[in-house]
């Protein structure tokens, strides 16, 4: 019997999503990137139309039956290539790191394959930093391709100023 | 000359359609068109559809070459960062060759040869339009940034882009776009880690 569960997220981990949100930025060195707040979490992932999707993994708590924690999350939403159609798009995957190695990552990745392949999906996509060799090693590990290297992709962001800036204009 | 920046409508997908393969060809990829535009309707036109569209549309007297009138589209969709929330994601932006430079604020065109590019114009024409329109979406919708890919030998798209604002990413700090596809997908989706 394993000593984890993985469950879509319902409203109520908003808080813990958060917390594990904020967690994973000061584990990038921006602890202090995190703007959005539980309201917005709660408001665009469960309103009419959500903005994303979410697992979730948890532990029992100690001591407190029927009790549980949460020790991962992986943020996921619908994406679109005109050429093969409906991607999934993993947007951030983490693990606590008291408990890491108990499989709760593979599990995730497992999951989140079947419902990529169940949607439909051509493949699933997902963006990492080049100086996080770990996280690289393990993507690769597990049969993942380096679009940027291998094709020469390069992601280019048009921030807040600029996007009103384009807005306005005629 | 006059151009109509307003959402694809699910007739118009044939035409879509086949912009994306001129595209594509243009991206020296032309075999990896794998979807048609029934499919394109069907994701387009569902209840909750996996993208949303532009097209941008001329009047019939200055149709392309070969009498389109539907010259540009842009493809985009919403996504979210953990860090910021709402973004707004372009995934393709496209204008027939033959209306690309085109100054719609001077109406430079000559009108006994339609659809003749002018030169030097860049910023001012129908792809600026669809992007404009884009991130008006995206701030309508509380978006805090747009994103988009590029490829890196691209060189006068990345110039127009980086003229507008926009930044590198992948240069400036080191992103890359991974995927798992294909066999690999289906290896994952079955528990099998490794090779």
């Amino acid at each position: 019997m394993s000593c984890f569960r993985i469950r879509p997220a319902e409203p109520q981990d908003c808080s813990e999503i958060l917390r594990l949100i904020k967690e994973l930025a000061s584990y990038e060195n921006m602890p202090n990137a995190v703007k959005i707040t539980e309201k917005d979490l709660l408001e665009d992932g469960f309103g009419e139309h959500p903005f994303y999707h979410c697992l979730i993994a948890e532990v029992p708590k100690e001591g407190q039956a029927g009790s549980s924690c949460t020790v991962g999350y992986a943020m996921y939403y619908f994406t679109y290539d005109p050429w093969i159609g409906k991607l999934l798009y993993l947007e951030d995957f983490y693990v606590m790191e008291p408990y890491r190695g108990l499989g709760i990552g593979s599990e995730m990745l497992k999951r989140l394959s079947q419902i990529a392949i169940k949607t439909n999906c051509s493949c699933m996509h997902f963006l990492v930093v080049i100086w996080n060799k770990p996280s690289i090693e393990y993507y690769v590990r597990r049969g993942a391709l380096d679009l940027s290297t291998e094709e020469g992709w390069h992601l280019f962001r048009f921030d807040k100023e600029n996007l009103l800036r384009m807005a306005s204009e005629e | 000359m006059e151009c109509v920046v307003r959402p694809c409508r699910a007739e118009d997908c044939v035409e879509v359609m086949r912009m994306i393969r001129e595209l594509a060809e243009f991206e020296k990829l032309p075999d990896q068109v794998q979807i048609n535009d029934q499919v394109l309707r069907e994701d387009g036109f569902a209840n909750d559809p996996f993208y949303r569209c532009l097209v941008a549309e001329v009047p019939p007297e200055y149709r392309s070459r070969d009498g389109h009138t539907i010259v540009g589209y842009g493809l985009y969709f919403f996504t979210y960062s953990t860090w910021k929330g709402r973004n707004i994601y372009m995934e393709d932006l496209y204008i027939m060759p033959e209306f690309r430079g085109i100054d719609l604020e001077e109406n430079r065109m000559n009108l006994g040869s339609p659809g003749i590019c002018t030169p030097n114009y860049a910023g001012k024409g129908i792809g600026k339009k669809l992007m404009s329109k884009i991130a008006e979406i995206g701030v309508e919708n509380r978006c805090i940034e747009m994103k988009f890919v590029v490829l890196d030998w691209n060189q006068a798209a990345i110039d127009f882009y980086q003229s507008q604002g926009a930044v590198d990413l992948t240069a400036a700090e080191g992103w890359h776009f991974f995927h798992f596809k294909g066999d690999a997908l289906v290896r994952l989706a079955q528990g099998q880690t490794g090779l």
